[in-house]
């Protein structure tokens, strides 16, 4: 009978029902939509973050000093360089799914034919590399300089054949030379020389106007370093720092106890990825670029504020309209439920009779909501990012209890408020 | 006359005796205005308020000598360009090659406030230098020399003009040399960490020479374009100055604020979108609920048009009294998330007023016509019938 009854609510009112759970359909999809949001906003912001270049500098250990304070020029072979062949395993360490892109650079210098010398620099473009984990990673400096202005000619694809023997030439240095994308240019290192084709040229507004860029090998056979880096600069998705973060990085790991340690290594801090960079690769000194890593800790933790202000604002709004009109629609009933108690029903299995179909109204239109708001959820991080917004299952759990939770508050106070009307005055209409 | 305060006398009295109805009607409708001036404020103040944040990254904008250096007078004819609000931070920097301990560093002087304000990302371990002869020392240059925070320093400086001559290659001009104080340690990540930081005055002292500046690092809140602006504008009318934008952190800028905005604009859309069909469901349902009020007037000879122009009526006072508070409370909610997220206020937008008003009186409007037609196209006696 109970079951009958509520069939024949749902099948005969289904217009009302069918505007009940749109209404919570809509709710449910903007909660949906906007927690998803929330919760991957993050992750997206900080890869945008990442056209700022890299927030980690790996440099040999005494390296700094040689060639800023004693002006080394790039004859010296000594021990501070890092080696090529470890570049591979920054991607093994702990956060390696956290390191976004890197680039190793080697800096030599080379002369023009007419005798001017300029500064040469050996990267990775796009360099690609298949891990052991099977992830497939193009690293380098065409996504780790995106502020580059290309004037003339395009960027080096490292993945074509012709990959040696090319170059990139900053514009100060093209209008000296007099070169342009397509020139060859011939230059004369230390250990060598080589004719290479000039593939663009670019603006970067800075110091590396007055630079050459070149594939890693092709600089490297310049000067015979084979197998030498001079620094990396590492992309890496970071954690804000707290105050654990700080104590580490400021009075070394060894001053955390145990667990402390233990909850440090495990967090992307900045300061703990540069120390797991720093076991991995020889000789090393990782250190955050503070100009990158702090600002870009700033940026995320205002904009997940924000997100999560905005996101609770919705979350009211979704809840007080599936409230009202909840309240609105057992209102509405206030007849049907006075011929109930008229004919002897109990207030029990009226609240439960009552409740029942508004849940499974609230299943059907919050399934479906959970739904489009996915949906919506995809279409703002597609045009907006350009890439899938994650779904993460905490999400589920807290628009069922929000659904749950608000049909409740909008139809409990007012079945009690009908369950205290009398059955005559109802029926007769007042 | 008489007919017109009939009419508001039914508008009114309705809304006043279905109280609780019309309350919850109310409070739907003010949600959703609240939403819709929120947002769009918050929408409107983000680049703002976005663009202080990415002052963080330090300067946008440099200016350079056009031959050889130029003087703090240069710096303000240029800064006169730009609007007093827009600047965050002005740094002059003099670089000079000095010695420590017989070795030589680059040291430069600057204005410790301007560079503060300038390069908020600079870590200091210590405090920055506030008096005469108190110096700040970059992390490599201190573990190089050794130096730690309260140490003293002796800083000597071999005027440009000095010659080498005489029979042992003694120096002839004397070195000037100044005692200075560590007070902080300069950790940033960068080239910064191997140089030492003084005033300018200091600097002065110690190479004995008049102001002059080799460069000057501007923070400027600015779109992209406007700093494009003031850049040519201040190189064109400033004949000492060249100034130049930092190519990284304007064009990493604009790509991440153009997202950002994006973002906002798109959650407001949709959250605007799905709050405005909410309004609707509930109006619509508040007005089918009447549906016997209206079979009644229909009864009693009310025409159609005048049934329609009373529930519309009704349904625009709501939507105009809701619009009224929402407006007052997003803005409530834009200056607690302003106050919170970004720590400063916000500015009240007027034009805002109207416009949610309208939108919310459109929307009420809109959404109560439908249910009010098909209601006045049905047959009153079967209405009153109950079917």
């Amino acid at each position: 009978m109970f079951f009958r009854m509520i069939r024949g609510t749902l099948f005969r009112q289904w217009k009302k029902m069918l505007m009940i759970a749109f209404t919570i359909a809509l709710g449910a999809s903007l909660a949906t939509a906007m927690l998803s949001v929330m919760l991957d906003v993050g992750d997206k912001v900080n890869q945008e973050l990442k056209t700022y270049g890299a927030n980690i500098t790996v440099v040999p250990k005494d390296s700094s000093i040689l060639n800023n304070l004693y002006d080394v020029e790039g004859g010296d072979f000594g021990s501070s360089y890092l080696k090529e062949e470890e570049l591979g395993k920054i991607k093994t360490i702990f956060w390696a799914f956290n390191i976004v892109d890197y680039a190793p650079f080697v800096n030599t210098e080379a002369k023009l034919d007419d005798g001017t010398k300029v500064n040469v620099v050996g990267s990775w473009f796009n360099h690609h590399m298949e891990l052991p984990t099977g992830e497939k990673l193009d690293a380098g400096i065409t996504s780790m300089r995106s502020w580059w202005e290309i004037k003339d000619g395009k960027w080096i694809d490292e993945q074509k054949s012709d990959n040696h023997n090319v170059a990139m030439v900053g514009t100060a240095v093209a209008e000296k030379a007099g070169v342009k994308a397509g020139d060859a240019l011939h230059l004369t290192g230390s250990a060598g020389d080589r004719t290479v084709r000039v593939v663009g040229i670019f603006d970067a507004g800075g110091d590396e106007d007055d630079q050459i860029f070149m594939p890693l090998n092709t600089a490297q056979a310049l000067s015979d370093l084979n197998g030498r880096v001079d620094s990396i600069e590492v992309s890496a998705l970071t954690t804000p720092d707290n105050e654990l973060a700080v104590k580490a990085a400021k009075e070394g790991p060894s001053s955390l106890t145990v667990s402390q340690y233990e909850t440090w290594y495990c967090t992307a801090y900045v300061s703990s990825i540069c120390y797991q960079i720093q076991e991995v690769i020889t000789d090393s000194v990782a250190s955050p670029v503070r100009q990158v890593a702090d600002s870009e800790g700033a940026i995320m933790e205002k904009t997940e504020l924000l997100m999560i202000l905005i996101t609770i604002l919705s979350l009211i709004g979704a809840a007080l309209g599936i409230c009202n009109l909840v309240t609105a629609s057992v209102m509405e009933r206030s007849s049907e439920i006075g011929l109930m108690k008229a004919i002897g029903a109990q207030n029990g299995s009226i609240t439960g009779l009552v409740l029942t179909e508004i849940f499974i109204t609230a299943i059907i239109g919050g399934v479906a909501g959970f739904f489009i708001g996915f949906g919506f959820a995809q279409i703002i991080g597609q045009t907006v990012f350009g890439s899938a917004i994650t779904m993460r299952a905490m999400v589920i759990p807290i628009v069922a209890v929000l659904v749950v939770l608000v049909t409740l508050a909008g139809s409990i106070p007012a079945i009690r408020m009908l369950l205290r009307l009398r059955p005559a005055e109802v029926l007769h209409g007042r | 006359m008489k007919k017109r305060r009939m009419y508001f006398r039914m508008i009114t009295a309705s809304l006043i005796r279905r109280r609780s109805r019309m309350l919850v009607a109310l409070l739907s409708i003010a949600i959703g205005a609240t939403i819709l001036s929120g947002l769009v404020t918050i929408y409107y103040d983000v680049p703002r308020q976005m663009g202080a944040q990415f002052r963080n990254y330090g300067a946008n904008m440099i200016f350079t000598a056009v031959d050889g250096s130029f003087t703090q007078d240069d710096i303000n004819s240029g800064l006169s360009y730009i609007k007093k609000d827009d600047i965050v931070g002005v740094a002059p920097y003099r670089y000079e090659n000095v010695r420590i301990r017989e070795k030589s560093i680059l040291a430069a002087g600057t204005d410790m406030e301007g560079a503060k304000a300038a390069s908020p990302y600079w870590s200091i371990d210590g405090e920055w230098p506030s008096k005469d002869s108190e110096i700040l020392i970059g992390a490599n240059a201190a573990e190089q020399y050794e130096l730690r925070i309260g140490d003293d320093v002796t800083v000597s400086y071999t005027p440009e003009n000095a010659q080498v001559s005489g029979d042992n290659g003694e120096d002839i001009v004397e070195d000037e040399t100044i005692d200075f104080k560590v007070v902080g340690i300069l950790d940033t990540g960068g080239n910064e960490e191997d140089y030492v930081y003084m005033s300018m005055s200091d600097l002065e002292k110690l190479t004995n020479s008049e102001t002059k500046i080799d460069v000057a690092e501007l923070s400027i809140s600015a779109s992209s374009d406007q700093l494009k602006k003031y850049s040519q504008e201040i190189s064109n009318q400033v004949s000492s100055i060249n100034a130049r934008l930092i190519k990284r952190v304007t064009a990493s800028e604009t790509t991440v604020l153009t997202k950002l905005q994006a973002l906002v604009l798109l959650v407001t859309v949709v959250v605007l979108a799905l709050t405005m069909i909410c309004v609707a469901t509930t109006m619509t349902a508040v007005v089918t609920e009447r549906r016997k009020e209206i079979g009644l007037r229909k009864a009693i000879g009310a025409s159609d048009k005048s049934i329609i122009w009373e529930f519309m009526g009704e349904s625009m006072l709501l939507g105009c009294v809701g619009g009224i508070l929402g407006s007052v409370l997003g803005f409530v909610f834009a200056q607690q998330v302003s106050i919170h997220v970004f720590s400063s206020s916000i500015s009240f937008r007027p034009l805002l007023v109207p416009i949610t008003i309208l939108v919310s009186v459109a929307v009420t409007g809109i959404s109560s016509l439908m249910p009010i037609k098909s209601a006045t196209d049905v047959d009153p006696a079967l209405v009153l019938k109950g079917e």
